[in-house]
């Protein structure tokens, strides 16, 4: 116990202990790095040009923080490859913001702060978007592009969203839903602020093209219960189950819907963040004929050139189970960070207000799942959007838009 | 009516389940007086098994055989290297438990990548009875939790181990003294409830896929089960549990279930505040 | 060297009397460590660079939570897991008063984030630990765990609150017309606030009434004896407790401009009960150390092993946790020092139970 410890060892445990609280700081005070990868023909004239990115590789949502610190990881170094932007080499910072806000704050400054990056791409999650825009945005006075689909309604400058709306979303989706469905919808959703505004959207465009909206209820995130929600949707002979339930609830929940007999008697499900990721959740046969809208399916690799050669150069690259996939923002990952390069190059500079400026309109004709263009002054995206229908655990392309899809934000 | 019968169904179900996920926590509480933080991450690694055996190709009821073994085997191994150091003092017990748990949950996390997995049931299907469906594996929950239960029960109170074990919890002097080796009482104590909570997890794996959150999702609900019912006596925190388990899934038919959630807990304090010893006041079990 | 020389002071100060009972005094170490963390702190902005000077207010701010909880668990032996209620709660009132109502001068939110902090655990005291009959320790942790989780849910629930998304973009705290940004003067601001608290509490536990906390969380039911009325002292301490984990929830809020519901929530909660009894509970500086030692290693783990680190950091807790049960500050500190020994022996393991 402490009172038969001698002086001797005592005063030496406690010199230890000062001495790594003293190593500790010294680490501390100067900042440990993690920048990554160089190439190898920079030489030192040229000033890099760093990007950031502030990604979820740890927690929760760490499946698609890690799919998008991939996408990143490969499109660096294709543009190192091909010589850099403006003859200089990029740089690339990850930081991780882990699933939780408090965490990201801290380290999405280090990229302001320390690493002064000239760009941020990030964030999955609203919330961890509205936690880090500040400090990206106003305090730090950077660019931020969000390539998460989401609710919409960021209309703040120097945020660019190059993941899909609710519009995007809905606008082609759900008159396909009720020819193929039916016209009695239920809305079912998760607790939070995406769903609440995609589904304003959604009854919008439901109702003008003659569907009728049954029920709307929202579910506490982590329920795994929903018999009374199933009883419902079958007692009230609902068509087309527009579903907003995210996991962990989602699984359960399409089960027992499929378990009272809600496929069987001819209902269409349809979940519209639901891409190659989700569908481990449930067995094929609880989820199928269900149908999804975004603005990639892997099997448009068999038919579009463009796709197929992301597609296999990303699976080449990061073998394993993160997958490429459009739920997981490595599609809107991998449009902005390229709408950025061309922005660079039209601006010829890294400056914020240039880069803006051009990033404005900036078009590629190169993406996964075709082309993209922001929309002047609006800062979103116009992409191409695809509607598939799972069959016996993968998916099939029922229609794809004829042309971008408009975003219609802001 | 049919409906009536259906949510009658599915609530005894999910109340079920809940049972089953809280009995072996209430085992530990009340034996050891810890209240073990990381029983939701044994629930998890039950489960974990059970996808390892679906993964390697062999059949998932094997898994769930095999699980309460596993899981009950590494609660031994923790018990002898982690956990008896805090039986002096349970609070520091409650955050060492919280901290393995959370290097069980995220070594988990890495090990599935962070994604969810479904696996399927033992029993696929349906039965027809009356124009309702009742799924036939949430039956075989429901049969199973009352066996196990029953089991533990008798376990306890009809064995010299159980008798052992009771002597131990009442009064760890003096059943030393009678040659009762209270360290192994509480290895084994401790071992069975982690074999129930990775029993659970194996059991319901299938109805709620595999993620690493899995027994977080359960943690709170079952601190609240375990206080609601009593600690002190087997049959505690069982009637905690079902109670929470069952209102739990009968509330959102009456009322929006943003407010049911929240409404559960507050009732189950409120209840508490009038009734400290919870629904079985403690008795030794 | 031999300094077991029984001294016998005059005994009036709580710390001489615990002292001279056990015949043996010692070099108190408690303030010089308690002076150095001062200096240090004083002057680290000088030192680091400046986004560092951002995250150690952080640190600062999250010490103020960290003592809340040591005042009632290391000093009155109450487990509460709801810090982060009365935090949280602050926070997004002055989030709304700073969004809704426009109001962001210094000398009303602080005020009022205080004072919400101190009604709302007043009334959560009341309904757990007034009554006819003695709550016990789980009880009080389970109420108080239950109404940081039922917060958390109605905040995410609640589409006035931000729902899950939070209130993001809270304008910055204003004096007049200077706006306190992040950086050196937030601060020194959350630097002042923390000693003034700590040496409030300081001064509180040292202090007759200190004495009687102390006698509390050893041995209520002879306390009560004595003619203590234990309830009232109980509430008094948490309600400070409140007060001072509402003022954190106000600097918090805007220093980092966002507010959501993981503020409210149980894992800031057990986080917070983490960070005490990680620096050693019962000492207050224990606290504060406590959140310096677990912030410096996450930063740290995250920045070199980004994949692992939540592993990493599970493993560390688990070794200190199980090496050095009364916190890191026992390293340096003999256990004397502390104002009572706060580890149960095993006799007393009984009372331990939950039972009374």
């Amino acid at each position: 116990m402490t009172d038969q410890r001698n002086d001797a060892a005592w005063a030496t445990s406690r010199r230890r202990f000062l001495q790594n609280t003293a190593a500790t700081a010294g680490a501390v005070a100067t900042g440990v790095g993690n920048w990554i990868m160089r190439p190898n023909w920079a030489n030192a004239a040229a000033e890099p040009i760093k990007v950031g990115i502030a990604t979820d590789l740890t927690g929760a949502i760490g499946f698609a923080g890690n799919a998008d610190a991939n996408v990143a990881r490969m499109l660096i170094k294709d543009l190192n490859d091909q010589g850099g932007l403006l003859g200089r080499p990029l740089e690339l910072y990850i930081e991780d913001t882990a699933s939780n806000e408090s965490v990201a704050v801290t380290n999405v400054r280090k990229l302001i702060q320390r690493d002064k990056v000239d760009v941020v791409l990030g964030g999955i999650t609203s919330s961890m978007r509205n936690a880090i825009k500040d400090t990206i945005v106003k305090r730090g006075k950077t660019l931020y592009i969000y390539p998460q689909l989401y609710e919409g309604q960021e209309c703040e400058t120097d945020i660019f969203c190059t993941g899909p709306t609710p519009a995007q979303q809905c606008d082609t989706f759900i008159p396909w839903l009720i020819k193929n469905g039916g016209k009695r919808f239920a809305l079912p959703s998760a607790n939070y602020v995406w769903p609440h505004l995609l589904n304003a959207y959604a009854r919008k465009v439901i109702e003008a093209n003659g569907g009728e909206v049954i029920f709307e209820e929202y579910y506490p995130l982590d329920q795994v219960e929903y018999s009374a929600t199933v009883n419902k949707i079958m007692t009230e002979k609902v068509d087309v189950v527009f579903n907003t339930v995210i996991p962990p609830g989602v699984g359960p929940f399409f089960k027992q819907l499929y378990e009272a007999g809600f496929s069987k008697r001819g209902g269409r499900l349809s979940c519209v963040y639901y891409d190659e990721n989700a569908l481990n959740i449930n067995a094929p046969h609880e989820i199928e004929g269900l149908a999804s809208c975004l603005d990639y399916f892997r099997v448009l690799t068999k038919t579009d050139p463009v796709s197929a050669r992301i597609q296999a150069e990303y699976d080449k690259e990061f073998p394993g189970n993160i997958l490429f996939a459009a739920g997981a923002a490595a599609t809107g990952m991998y449009r902005g960070i390229v709408l950025w390069a061309a922005a660079v190059k039209e601006a010829n500079s890294v400056e914020r207000a240039a880069v803006a400026a051009a990033l404005d309109h900036a078009k590629i004709a190169e993406g996964p799942g075709g082309p993209a263009e922001m929309v002047p002054g609006k800062r979103h995206c116009k992409m191409k959007m695809y509607t598939a229908v799972a069959k016996s655990g993968n998916y099939d392309i029922v229609e794809a838009s004829s042309g971008l899809v408009d975003p219609k934000e802001c | 009516m049919e409906s009536a019968v259906a949510a009658i169904f599915e609530i005894l179900s999910f109340g079920a389940i809940i049972i089953l996920v809280v009995l072996g926590l209430g085992i530990i509480a009340s034996m050891m007086g810890i209240f073990n933080f990381a029983h939701g991450e044994f629930v998890l690694l039950g489960a974990y098994t059970v996808y390892l055996f679906y993964g390697w190709g062999l059949p998932i009821a094997l898994g769930m055989v095999a699980a309460p073994f596993v899981v009950g085997g590494l609660g031994l191994v923790l018990e002898r290297t982690i956990i008896k150091r805090f039986y002096a003092a349970p609070v520091v017990a409650m955050l060492g438990t919280y901290a393995l748990g959370v290097i069980i949950r995220e070594s988990v996390r890495g090990l599935i990548g962070g994604l969810y997995h479904a696996v399927p049931e033992p029993l696929i299907g349906s039965i027809d009875f009356a124009g309702v469906h009742f799924s036939r594996w949430r039956l075989a929950i429901i049969v199973i939790t009352i066996l196990v239960m029953i089991g533990s029960q008798m376990l306890l109170k009809r064995t010299s181990f159980g008798l052992r074990v009771r002597a131990a919890l009442e009064n760890p002097a003096l059943a030393r003294a009678s040659g009762i080796s209270t360290d192994a009482i509480y290895a084994v104590t401790f071992a069975f409830g982690a074999a129930l909570a990775g029993l659970a997890g194996a059991l319901v794996v299938p109805v709620f896929s595999l993620f690493a959150d899995l027994g977080l999702r359960f943690l709170i609900q079952g601190f609240l089960a375990v206080m609601l019912g009593g600690v002190g006596t087997f049959e505690g925190p069982v009637a905690g549990a079902g109670v929470v388990g069952v209102v739990s899934a009968a509330l959102p038919w009456a009322v929006a279930p943003v407010l049911a959630d929240v409404l559960v807990f507050v009732l189950a304090i409120i209840f508490i505040k009038f009734r400290p010893g919870g629904l079985l006041a403690g008795r030794s079990i | 060297m031999d300094d077991k020389v029984a001294v016998a002071p005059r005994i009036t100060e709580p710390l001489e009397i615990l002292k001279a009972r056990k015949g043996i005094e010692r070099r108190p170490i408690l303030p010089i460590i308690e002076l150095s963390v001062l200096v240090l702190f004083a002057v680290l902005p000088l030192i680091v660079a400046d986004y560092l000077t951002v995250f150690f207010t952080r640190v600062l701010i999250l010490s103020l939570l960290a003592i809340s909880f040591d005042l009632v668990w290391g000093y009155a032996g109450i487990l509460s897991f709801g810090q982060a209620l009365f935090y949280g709660t602050a926070a997004y009132s002055v989030a709304l008063m700073a969004r809704d109502l426009g109001i962001t001068s210094i000398f009303i939110v602080l005020p009022a984030a205080l004072l919400i902090g101190l009604v709302l655990s007043y009334l959560i005291a009341c309904f757990l630990l007034l009554g006819r009959r003695q709550p016990t320790v789980i009880f009080v942790a389970l109420g108080t765990l239950t109404g940081a989780y039922a917060a958390d849910r109605l905040a995410r629930g609640w589409y006035y609150l931000g729902g899950q998304n939070g209130i993001p973009s809270i304008p910055q705290m204003t004096l007049g017309s200077y706006e306190f940004d992040q950086g050196s003067v937030y601060y020194y601001l959350a630097f002042v606030m923390l000693v003034v608290v700590y040496a409030g509490c300081r001064f509180l536990v040292r202090s007759q009434f200190g004495l009687a906390l102390a006698g509390i969380r050893e041995q209520e039911a002879r306390i009560s004896f004595f003619g203590y009325k234990v309830q009232t002292i109980k509430t008094i301490v948490f309600s400070l407790a409140g007060a001072i984990a509402g003022l954190a929830g106000g600097l918090y809020a805007f220093h980092e401009g966002f507010v959501w519901p993981n503020m409210l929530g149980v894992i800031l909660s057990t986080q917070v009960v983490l960070y005490t009894l990680f620096g050693g509970v019962g000492t207050l500086i224990g606290a504060v150390i406590g959140v310096i030692a677990i912030e410096v290693m996450s930063y740290i783990l995250a920045d070199n092993y980004q994949q692992i680190w939540p592993i990493l950091l599970g493993v560390l807790l688990l070794a200190v946790i199980m090496l050095r049960p009364t916190g890191l500050v026992s390293l340096i500190v003999s256990e004397r020092e502390r104002i009572g020994d706060f580890e149960p022996s095993r006799g007393r393991r009984a009372r331990w139970r939950w039972g009374r």
